[in-house]
């Protein structure tokens, strides 16, 4: 992945966004050791502190868990956590920016539920 | 642990001050990026700091010790600059020699490796490198001694593109492997942030913020949309930038302290939130006469 430096999205929320994705992908599976902070700094080319934090959120919210002395590991439940909130907040917040771009183009409901539609069709076929 | 603390240091040359009352600590094993335009103070920071210059008042302390005169602190530091006299008579690999003598964690196989990454021939003499490449064996000076205390005074200058890049790189990979108090001064705030953890950005001589490059980062935002919508938006916050572009529209940096059901109105009012970024940032919070370059033209 290729880190987007002057985005709004800062780079330990890529981070941990990264991680996510790894997890959710199973490439790294759960009770398994993940990245270390100076791994991560190396790999993305950042300060181990931006690192860090990011691992901080994961830890957090729970995904990740501590083993003194060990480092960090993916919890058991870390991918139905990472599920539930990307689909409470990160996909309600794309929606809601979703409609609110319609509205200003003065979009119907129905207009904007069947370019919806025809995406999903699309993505299938 | 602290490495520098630095309290109510006041530099004078003659009647100028090059620093006003600046107090700030620098903690161990960090990068910071020192920040501010030209003629900030930044040189003269770094210089007090290496204890090549005495301060005027206030207090200085390096490991707890006054750096000033102080041998078993130069040890332990390193200044690297563009104007680092070299002898003459040496060639690039007998300065090599010097430092792996003179400096304890010298490590000789990554100066010799990165000397020869970035085709410097070890029989050459510095005098007669162009001046990036002086730069770039300079750094590799700065890398190779591993001092507990490593500052770095502009030291891209005159490198390209390229070897900035795989200077930044190589710093970052040698302080993963061998943690130490790393400061960098630099215009180019966009080039060294992603390897920073701190940033002090000093304005005519005194300090101006001092705080972790994330938060920098989340420091400010921007809204970019119709002049008098964005007016009542920005109203009761902290203005940081303002600028006119074309007609009616307007664009206003403020202190990321917004609420989010203010952002939401002002989405759905039609208004853009743009990130800021730390050199623009930067830029804003220490422009000097409101109104930019143009106003010189405006007032003719």
């Amino acid at each position: 992945m290729k880190l987007n430096t002057d985005g709004m999205k800062p780079l330990y929320v890529q981070i941990s966004e990264w991680l996510e994705t790894e997890i959710l992908s199973g490439n790294i599976q759960k009770e398994e050791k993940i990245y270390s902070q100076y791994q991560l700094a190396e790999m993305f080319n950042i300060n181990p502190a931006t690192a860090a934090k990011g691992l901080n959120i994961l830890a957090d919210e729970g995904i990740l868990y501590k083993k003194r002395g060990l480092g960090m590991f993916v919890s058991p439940r870390a991918k139905e956590k990472i599920l539930k909130r990307r689909k409470n907040d990160t996909l309600k917040q794309l929606v809601w920016e979703l409609v609110t771009e319609a509205e200003h183009l003065g979009l119907e409901e129905e207009e904007l539920m069947e370019m919806i539609r025809e995406v999903k069709e699309k993505g299938r076929g | 642990m602290k490495v520098i603390e630095c309290r109510v240091l006041t530099k004078r040359f003659g009647r100028t001050k090059a620093l006003n009352n600046l107090s700030f600590d620098i903690v161990e094993n960090t990068i910071t990026g020192l920040v501010g335009r030209n003629g900030a103070g930044k040189t003269t920071l770094l210089k007090i700091m290496a204890g090549y210059l005495q301060k005027t008042e206030g207090e200085i302390k390096a490991w707890g010790e006054d750096p000033f005169n102080n041998l078993q602190f130069s040890a332990n530091m390193i200044f690297i600059d563009d104007n680092m006299p070299m002898p003459q008579t040496l060639s690039l690999m007998e300065i090599l020699d010097w430092g792996s003598k003179f400096y304890n964690n010298w490590d000789m196989d990554i100066a010799r490796g990165l000397l020869d990454y970035f085709s410097l021939a070890p029989g050459q003499f510095h005098q007669y490198l162009s001046r990036g490449l002086k730069s770039t064996f300079n750094v590799i000076l700065g890398i190779a001694a591993r001092c507990p205390l490593t500052l770095l005074d502009e030291p891209t200058t005159g490198m390209d593109a390229a070897v900035r890049k795989d200077f930044y790189r190589a710093l970052l990979k040698d302080y993963l492997q061998h943690p130490r108090t790393i400061i960098v001064s630099s215009h180019l705030l966009n080039e060294i942030q992603d390897i920073l953890e701190e940033v002090l950005l000093i304005r005519e001589g005194a300090k101006c913020l001092h705080m972790s490059i994330s938060d920098l980062k989340e420091y400010g935002i921007g809204l970019l949309g119709r002049r008098e919508v964005l007016e009542k938006i920005v109203e009761g916050e902290e203005i940081l930038h303002r600028e006119e572009l074309g007609e009616g529209t307007c664009y206003y940096v403020v202190r990321n302290t917004l609420k989010d059901q203010k952002i939401k109105e002002a989405k759905l009012a039609g208004v853009e939130i743009k990130a800021v970024t730390a050199e623009d940032l930067c830029v804003y919070l220490t422009a000097g006469k409101k109104g930019g370059i143009d106003s010189v033209f405006n007032e003719k």
